[in-house]
C-alpha cells in the first residue's frame, strides 16, 4: 500500500493505492492523521485502491471520528462499485459522503468552503 | 494503555513473541499489540496453536502452549505482532484415544476453536470446497467494534409481535427477487419496505450460525442436481455467522454485514430472532469427521453411552452434552455474545427438549441450563422460544419448564387448526382453546407473559399453499424414496393432488389459505407466518425441503402479483390485529385475562356446538362491562364455518347503538373478501349472517 497526499484548491487530497487491510492500516492511519487539524478539508481518493478489508474500513471510520471532533470535513471519491457496495452493506457508507471522481469531490467541497 | 507490564512479551517461539494469556474470555480477543488465544480442554495433555496465512494450504507456524500457559484446564497465550486479519488459526490437541472411555484425541487433526467468531472455508455459498484441505473450517479473528450508534434491542412486547420465519438464502435467492446480491443478509435490507408494508415486526431467521452446506451432500436421483444441506440445522461454529449468507463473506466481513442488517431492521421496527441449534453439531457419530469438539474434548461436549458411543436424541448422529457445566456455559456465552455483539432480540431453540435432558439423556424436572437462560441478566429481555420436543420422543408442548420466561412453538395449535380447516368434525372445543392462546396448556402456570407461538405452517412441513394442494408429501427429489418428512400433515388437496387447472379447486384453495390466515391472526398468542405463505409460495408438495437449494424452496416473487389477493388478505388481517388491542392480550393470569370477555357462539348466538359433529364455531371479543375501554374499543365477532355447506349464524346483539360491520368474508371474491381496518361495511341484516361453505367471517361492532 502507498499513501500520497497533495494540496489542491485548499483541499488535502490523499490517495490510497493498493490494499488497505490490517497489515497496512496502521501506516495509512498515521499518514492520514497528519492532516487532521481544526477545520481541515480532506478528500480520500480511492481510484488506486485494490482491496479494502474490515480493518481498512475501521481505520477510515476512526479517521472520520477524529475529523468530526476537530470540525474537519471530508469526502471519498473514486470507489469501485464493489468497494462502494461493501461499504453500503457493512454500514460504513452511512458515515461518509461519496463522489464518483476527484473533480466532483473537489468542486463540492470547495463550494461548501467558499 | 500500552505501558502496562503485562503487555510485554515474556517468551518467544521462533519469530513469535509470547506471554501467558488470560484464560477468560475463551476464544480470541484483540489486546494491545497482540491477540489473546484461550481454549478449554479437560483431558488434553498438550495443545499447539496452529497458524495459517489466509487460505494457505499448510500452516506457517505451530506454537506449543508452554506448561506455564495452562491454568487449570485452559490453555491461554498472547501472541504479539500478528497480522490478525490475514491469519487463520486452529488448535492441535494431544491426549488419549480411548473411545470406550469417551476420548478421541488425535494430534494429526487441526481443530476449530469452539469460540471462533469468524469461520472461513465456506465463504461463498455452494462453491465446491477443496476436499484435500487439511483444515477446512478455520477460525479467524474478528475486530468486534461495530458502530451500533444508538441501536438496542427493541423489546417489543411478545403479544404485539407478528413473526415471519425466513431462510436467509431462500428469501431472495430467486432471480424474481430483483436484488443486487441475492440470497444474502444484505438483500434482506433491500426487502425491508416489503416487510414493513406487509406489517410483520419480527424476523425469525433459520440457522445462520456457521454450518457446512456440503455436509452429506449427494446427487438427487430425480433431478441429477447436487443436494446441499440448505437449511443448516447442523452447527460447525456457534459464535460465527455463516459467511456464505453474506455478500461480503468472501472478504471476511460477514459479521459487519449481518450487524448492519440487524441495525437497519431495528431502525424499521423489526426484531430479529435466531433459530439456534444447540442439540447437536456437524461432527456426526463415531464415523463422522473431526471439526472441533470431538478432538478438543469429546467426553465433555457430547452425550455418550456407557460404551462411548454417541447418543442420538437429535436424529443427527450426536447429541450436545447441554447439561454438562462446561457446555452449559458455552451455550450461555454464545447467547450472550449474540445479544451483546449482534443485538439479537430473541432465540428459538431447535429441538429444545434435548436441553432438558441430563448427561445420560434422562429428562429433568428442573433443567439447570433452561433455568440459567430464563434468569440470565444479559438475556433478560430476550424472547426465549422452545421447540418443545426432540427426536428422542420427548414431547413437552404445554409442559416445557418455563419459569414464566419460555414460550413454545405450539405444535398443538398447528395440528388442531389444520384438522379444523380441512373439515374434520368435533374440533370446536380444541379450536376454542387454541384461539384463546391455549389456556388448557399454559394457564396452569398463571404465566405473566405470552407462552404460545401460534403457527399453522413453518419451514418444517408443507407451505400453506401446499397444505391446501396436497394430501400427501412428495419428497422424491430428496433422494430418500419419499420416506423422509412427516406423514401427519393434516392437509387436504381440495379435490386434486398438486397444481390444478380447475378454477373451482383453485378458488377453494385460495379461500382455505385466507381461512387459515384469518384464524391465525385473530388468535391470542404470538402469530408466526412462514415467509412466502403470504404470496402463495409452493414447494410442489415437498414437506422437508432441507436439501433443496433451488427453485423448489426459494421464494418466487412473481407470485406476489399472481397471488395479490392472498397477499392483501394477510396484510389486512395483520393490520386488523394491530388495530385491536383485544386481539393481543398478554396474560394467562386470571385477573389479567379478565381484560377481555370472550364468548362462544354457534349458528345460534350464545350456543356454541361443542358436539363431536361440530364444524362451526363463532366467538365474540369485547371488553368487560366494568372496563372503561369498552366505550371506545369496537367489539369483534368471528364466525368460522368449516362445513361444506353454508350456514346461517345468528349474531349476538350489540349495546349502545353499535352495529355490525363486515371486515372480512372469505367466501366473497376479491376485493370484497376483506376491507381495510376502519372501512368495514355496515351489515343490512344485524341479526343473521349466512356464512358460506368453508368460510370465515370477521365482523366489527362499532
Amino acid at each position: 500500500m502507498e499513501v500520497k497526499s497533495q494540496l489542491k484548491d485548499k483541499v488535502n487530497v490523499i490517495q490510497i493505492i493498493g490494499d488497505l487491510d490490517s497489515n497496512s492500516a496502521p501506516a495509512a492511519e498515521a499518514e492520514m492523521a497528519k492532516h487532521i487539524v481544526a477545520g481541515c478539508c480532506i478528500v480520500l481518493d480511492f481510484s488506486g485502491l485494490h482491496y479494502i478489508s474490515s480493518a481498512g474500513l475501521r481505520v477510515l471510520l476512526m479517521i472520520g471520528k477524529q475529523l468530526k471532533t476537530v470540525g474537519g470535513r471530508w469526502a471519498f471519491c473514486g470507489l469501485s462499485e464493489e468497494t462502494a457496495d461493501i461499504m453500503e452493506m457493512t454500514g460504513f457508507s452511512g458515515f461518509f459522503t461519496m463522489y464518483p471522481d476527484l473533480k466532483t469531490a473537489l468542486s463540492n467541497l470547495s463550494a461548501k468552503q467558499a | 494503555m500500552t505501558n502496562r507490564i503485562d503487555l510485554h512479551p515474556t517468551h518467544s517461539h521462533g519469530e513469535f513473541k509470547l506471554r501467558a494469556g488470560k484464560p477468560l474470555p475463551f476464544g480470541t480477543t484483540l489486546v494491545p499489540g497482540g491477540v489473546n488465544f484461550s481454549v478449554f480442554s479437560r483431558f488434553a495433555t498438550a495443545c499447539d496453536l496452529v497458524l495459517f496465512k489466509k487460505h494457505a494450504p499448510t500452516p506457517f507456524a505451530e506454537i506449543p502452549f508452554p506448561r506455564e500457559f495452562r491454568t487449570g484446564n485452559v490453555f491461554s497465550m498472547i501472541v504479539f505482532d500478528v497480522d490478525y486479519e490475514n491469519i487463520e488459526y486452529g488448535y492441535r490437541m494431544d491426549g488419549p484415544y480411548d473411545p470406550e472411555n469417551g476420548h478421541r484425541f488425535d494430534k494429526e487433526k487441526i481443530l476449530l476453536d469452539p469460540y471462533a467468531k469468524l469461520v472461513s472455508g465456506r465463504d461463498v455459498w455452494g462453491k465446491e470446497p477443496d476436499w484435500n484441505n487439511i483444515f477446512p473450517h478455520r477460525g479467524q479473528i474478528l475486530a468486534d467494534d461495530f458502530d451500533w450508534e444508538d441501536d438496542c434491542q427493541l423489546e417489543t412486547p411478545f403479544e404485539d409481535l407478528v413473526v415471519y420465519e425466513m431462510h436467509v438464502r431462500g428469501f431472495t435467492a430467486h432471480a424474481s427477487s430483483k436484488v443486487k446480491h441475492p440470497g444474502t443478509f444484505a438483500a434482506i435490507r433491500d426487502k425491508i419496505p416489503y416487510l414493513k408494508d406487509l406489517g410483520i415486526n419480527c424476523l425469525e431467521l433459520m440457522p445462520i450460525h456457521t454450518f457446512d452446506e456440503f455436509e452429506n451432500s449427494k446427487i438427487s436421483p430425480v433431478t441429477g442436481e447436487r443436494l446441499l444441506n440448505y437449511w443448516g440445522y447442523s452447527n460447525v461454529g456457534f459464535f460465527a455467522p455463516k459467511a456464505g449468507f453474506a455478500a461480503t463473506g468472501k472478504f471476511g466481513m460477514q459479521a459487519d454485514e449481518l450487524k448492519n442488517t440487524i441495525k437497519t431492521l431495528h431502525k424499521n421496527g423489526i426484531e430479529v430472532i435466531l433459530d439456534v441449534v444447540f442439540n447437536h453439531t456437524a461432527e456426526g457419530n463415531e464415523n463422522g469427521h473431526y471439526i472441533s469438539y470431538r478432538g478438543i474434548d469429546n467426553k465433555t461436549y457430547y452425550m455418550l453411552t456407557p460404551e462411548g458411543y454417541y447418543y442420538n436424541f437429535s436424529g443427527c448422529g450426536n447429541t450436545l452434552n447441554c447439561n454438562n457445566p462446561i457446555v452449559r456455559n458455552m451455550i450461555l456465552d454464545c447467547l450472550r455474545y449474540w445479544v451483546t455483539d449482534y443485538h439479537i432480540d430473541g432465540f428459538r431453540f431447535d429441538l429444545a427438549a434435548i436441553l432438558g435432558r441430563d448427561q445420560n439423556g434422562a429428562p429433568m424436572s428442573s433443567p439447570p441450563l433452561l433455568e440459567t437462560l430464563a434468569f440470565d441478566p444479559i438475556l433478560g429481555k430476550c424472547k426465549l422460544i422452545a421447540e418443545a420436543w426432540d427426536a428422542g420422543g420427548l414431547y413437552q408442548v404445554g409442559s416445557f419448564p418455563s419459569w414464566g420466561r419460555w414460550a413454545e412453538w405450539n405444535g398443538k395449535y398447528r395440528d388442531d387448526l389444520r384438522k379444523f380447516l380441512k373439515g374434520e368434525p368435533g374440533l370446536a372445543g380444541a379450536v376454542s382453546q387454541r384461539i384463546q392462546g391455549s389456556p388448557d396448556l399454559y394457564q396452569w402456570e398463571a404465566r405473566e407473559n405470552c407462552a404460545s407461538v401460534n403457527f399453522i405452517t413453518c419451514h418444517d412441513g408443507f407451505t400453506l399453499m401446499d397444505m391446501v394442494s396436497y394430501d400427501g408429501k412428495h419428497n422424491e427429489a430428496n433422494g430418500e424414496n419419499n420416506s423422509d418428512g412427516g406423514n401427519d400433515n393434516h392437509s387436504w388437496n381440495c379435490g386434486w393432488e398438486g397444481s390444478s387447472e380447475d378454477d373451482e379447486v383453485n378458488r377453494l384453495r385460495v379461500k382455505q389459505i385466507k381461512n387459515a390466515a384469518a384464524m391465525l391472526l385473530i388468535s391470542h398468542g404470538t402469530p408466526m407466518i412462514l415467509a412466502g405463505d403470504e404470496i402463495g409460495n409452493t414447494q410442489y408438495g415437498n414437506n422437508n425441503a432441507y436439501c433443496q437449494d433451488n427453485e423448489l424452496s426459494w421464494l418466487n416473487w412473481d407470485q406476489l402479483s399472481e397471488n395479490a389477493e392472498i397477499h392483501n388478505f394477510f396484510k389486512q388481517m395483520i393490520a386488523l390485529r394491530k388495530t385491536h388491542p383485544m386481539l393481543r392480550y398478554s396474560s394467562y393470569a386470571q385477573n389479567a385475562a379478565a381484560d377481555v370477555e370472550v364468548s362462544w357462539h354457534g349458528t345460534s348466538a350464545w350456543h356454541a356446538d361443542w358436539s363431536g359433529e361440530a364444524r362451526t364455531l363463532a366467538f365474540m371479543c369485547r371488553r368487560w362491562q366494568s372496563d372503561e375501554r369498552r366505550a371506545f374499543e369496537p367489539d369483534l365477532y368471528v364466525a368460522m364455518n368449516m362445513h361444506w355447506d353454508a350456514h346461517g349464524f345468528e349474531l349476538p346483539g350489540l349495546e349502545n347503538g353499535r352495529r355490525w360491520h363486515v371486515f372480512a368474508n372469505t367466501d366473497m371474491p376479491h376485493p370484497q373478501d376483506i376491507a381495510t381496518p376502519g372501512n368495514e361495511i355496515l351489515l343490512d341484516n344485524q341479526h343473521d349472517f349466512m356464512v358460506g361453505p368453508r368460510s370465515v367471517v370477521v365482523l366489527i361492532g362499532k
